[in-house]
């Protein structure tokens, strides 16, 4: 847990649902975590997490061929240290039950973007998408 | 991501450089897998890595995986420290 006292903030921004927006998403992420002054491990763990997540919604929830409008958003806020980033999508319905990493005998390229996620998050928590979105995907840690 | 191939004393060093993400990981893909497909044994420098996800690691597991399977030599060189820190936390699947 972070020491520093991180001032509340939050910020959000759409992106274009293809592999081409992961770098600008993790350029949105780094430029929000240099405004809460977030240390530079952690910021970059954080980072990882985020694109993975990206991933995910542009690979599974649009299974690489979303529509060239389709948009995702990345909403990241933080409160009382307590940062939470939020996805939402038009992609299919993501059952939270079929999301898991595999098993760690179980060697093969591709299903380690979870497991990242949940090495570096507190907490994943899939929430029930509002009208426009499908999915709403909630990612936080304590600073 | 650029990369360069480089031959020395019948091993093939590829640098990759940049950021290794989904959006390019097929381009390190048909980078090392060839060459290791060919016999050749293979370097993979990541000294100017500066980011990679998990599809980065996946090509660099499909080349371990490719390499024991063509009994040949593959490796990772100077890791780059944000690259070692992703490695560290996947190395119980590597």
């Amino acid at each position: 847990m972070s020491e520093i006292a991180h001032q509340d903030h939050i910020e959000k921004k759409a992106f274009l649902v293809n592999s081409s927006s992961l770098k600008d998403v993790r350029v949105f992420c780094r430029e929000v975590f240099e405004k809460l002054h977030i240390q530079e491990d952690l910021k970059e763990e954080l980072v990882l997490a985020i694109a993975e997540a990206a991933q995910n919604i542009v690979k599974h929830a649009f299974k690489n061929s979303a529509s060239p409008t389709e948009l995702m958003v990345v909403q990241i806020s933080c409160e009382n240290n307590k940062l939470q980033i939020a996805f939402y999508d038009r992609g299919t319905p993501v059952d939270p039950k079929k999301v898991k990493h595999r098993e760690i005998d179980n060697v093969k390229p591709g299903g380690l973007g979870t497991f990242f996620i949940q090495e570096i998050m507190d907490a994943v928590e899939f929430k029930d998408g509002k009208k426009p979105w499908i999915n709403h995907l909630v990612l936080t840690k304590q600073l | 991501m650029t990369y360069k191939v480089e031959e020395l004393n019948n091993v093939s060093i590829v640098h990759l450089n940049g950021e290794i993400d989904m959006d390019v990981a097929d381009k390190a893909r048909q980078t090392i897998l060839p060459l290791i497909e060919s016999g050749k044994s293979v370097q993979v420098n990541l000294s100017k890595v500066d980011y990679m996800d998990s599809s980065g690691i996946s090509v660099l597991i499909e080349g371990k995986q490719l390499a024991e399977k063509k009994s040949t030599k593959f490796e990772l060189i100077e890791v780059s420290k944000p690259v070692e820190k992703v490695l560290s936390m996947a190395r119980k699947f590597l």
